[in-house]
């Protein structure tokens, strides 16, 4: 326990009604701190100055970091995080931090500290993505990555991709985000160009994925709505959709957790374009929920 | 837990001379008693300067609660909620002494309470609802607005 604790009879903030909140030594806050999330402490800090030496502890941090968060740092120049204190290297590491050449990206959430991923289509293996008949790359904020492939036709559609990486012990999901039609901005607003968009409502498209320890699911979604019913509008297009491909377990971040995912559709028979590929997510299920619902931003 | 079943009775006294008898049993789910009892050094009573009897009187009736094998899940529950209704004073004394005696699932209860007291407030609003003096110049707050504004971008 703290060195500095009061007596039990006067407070030292001296309100006469015995000890208080403002009276718990520094080792008993960081225990407080250990049922708080980081942005809940660092708001604590500023409190008084038991509060501000409890929210820089590194036995609180240590518990909000994932247990293999060195994993992360090593993919940073070590000059990044020497010296640092756990709470910096929270911070830092909440910030994507990007591997194999800038294509993917890591970063812990910042409200539960869990290992959250993207990754680029540039750093996917998309067929026909050096000819410009089929596939161009629109540079664009909307994506983290500040590019997308832009199909604007093609009969043989896949997209594959594998990453390699200790995720630490949690239920993750993997999704696609995808953009129906071509957007650009005309005089400050955000417009939708759908002259490509076909033949997703055709036949629909596969998505797969599997674990190097067996895990695997597959479904199937079509992209377009095959019944276009003007009054009603169609919501699959022109927005970002994330199109959820299955979840997979992990036990813990050894040993490394391998996953390949792919989406296809090579029906021959007809041709299909106008789609944006932006990435693919792999973020804990628990997160994906909670932002569902919209209580974490 | 000893490998037969001890009658031993452990006295405790309170910062404010109150003495307290209890069963070995009851008094070891607090680690810190525990490990006394563990090395000898129970055998007089044991002086708590920390701990007034108001609030030793209340953990030795957690402690007490949960070494009673007629109680049932449910009334444990109960219990443990109805326990943590208290005003700040006790509140923080009962921090203070579950920290201090180190008894496990009370303390959990008592930081779990305290967090959801004064998660979601601000700063200011907390210092006037607990009284808590501010014994930082602006500037100093400022600079650590600053230093941990990046858990809020």
């Amino acid at each position: 326990m703290g060195a500095a604790v009061s007596g039990l009879g006067e407070g030292a903030n001296g309100s006469g009604m015995g000890p208080s909140l403002g009276d718990i030594p520094e080792s008993c806050v960081a225990c407080v701190f250990m049922y708080l999330t980081p942005p809940q402490i660092c708001n604590l800090a500023r409190l008084n100055r038991a509060f501000r030496g409890a929210a820089s502890s590194d036995s609180v941090w240590e518990s909000k970091l994932p247990p293999n968060f060195q994993d992360l740092l090593d993919l940073l120049p070590a000059e990044r995080y020497q010296n640092l204190s756990k709470k910096d290297i929270f911070a830092l590491l909440c910030r994507p931090v990007p591997f194999d050449h800038g294509n993917k990206e890591a970063w812990l959430d910042r409200v539960t500290g869990r290992v959250c991923m993207a990754i680029s289509a540039r750093g996917m293996a998309i067929t026909g993505i050096d000819d410009r008949r089929y596939w161009n790359w629109i540079p664009t904020e909307e994506s983290r990555f500040n590019s997308v492939a832009y199909l604007q036709q093609i009969w043989w559609f896949e997209v594959d991709g594998v990453v390699k990486f200790p995720f630490p012990a949690d239920t993750y999901t993997l999704s696609f985000r995808l953009h129906l039609g071509r957007f650009s901005k005309r005089l400050g607003r955000r417009v939708c160009n759908f002259e490509h968009t076909h033949g997703w409502d055709i036949k629909p498209v596969r998505f797969e994925f599997s674990n190097s320890d067996g895990q695997q699911a597959s479904c199937e979604f079509f992209l377009d709505d095959t019944e276009r019913d003007d009054i009603n509008g169609n919501h699959k297009r022109g927005c970002w959709i994330d199109y959820k491909v299955g979840e997979f377990v992990v036990s813990g971040s050894e040993p490394v957790t391998e996953v390949r995912f792919s989406m296809k559709q090579i029906d021959c028979t007809h041709s299909k374009g106008g789609l944006c590929v932006d990435s693919l997510f792999i973020i804990p299920s628990d997160l994906k929920k909670l932002k569902r619902r919209g209580v974490l931003k | 837990m000893s490998s037969s079943k001890s009658n031993k009775i452990v006295k405790l006294e309170s910062s404010d001379n109150k003495t307290f008898e209890v069963e070995e049993a009851v008094a070891v789910q607090s680690e810190t008693l525990k490990n006394m009892v563990d090395d000898g050094c129970a055998n007089d009573t044991i002086p708590l300067p920390n701990v007034n009897g108001k609030i030793l009187e209340m953990v030795l009736g957690w402690c007490k609660k949960h070494v009673d094998e007629t109680v049932t899940g449910d009334e444990l529950n109960k219990y443990e909620a109805d326990f943590l209704d208290l005003d700040q004073a006790d509140l923080y004394g009962l921090l203070m002494a579950a920290n201090f005696l180190n008894v496990k699932g009370l303390l959990d209860r008592v930081l779990q309470r305290v967090a959801d007291m004064i998660k979601g407030k601000k700063p200011e609003e907390i210092r006037r609802i607990f009284n808590i003096k501010n014994d930082f110049t602006p500037e100093e707050e400022e600079e650590i607005r600053l230093e941990n504004a990046w858990a809020f971008d």
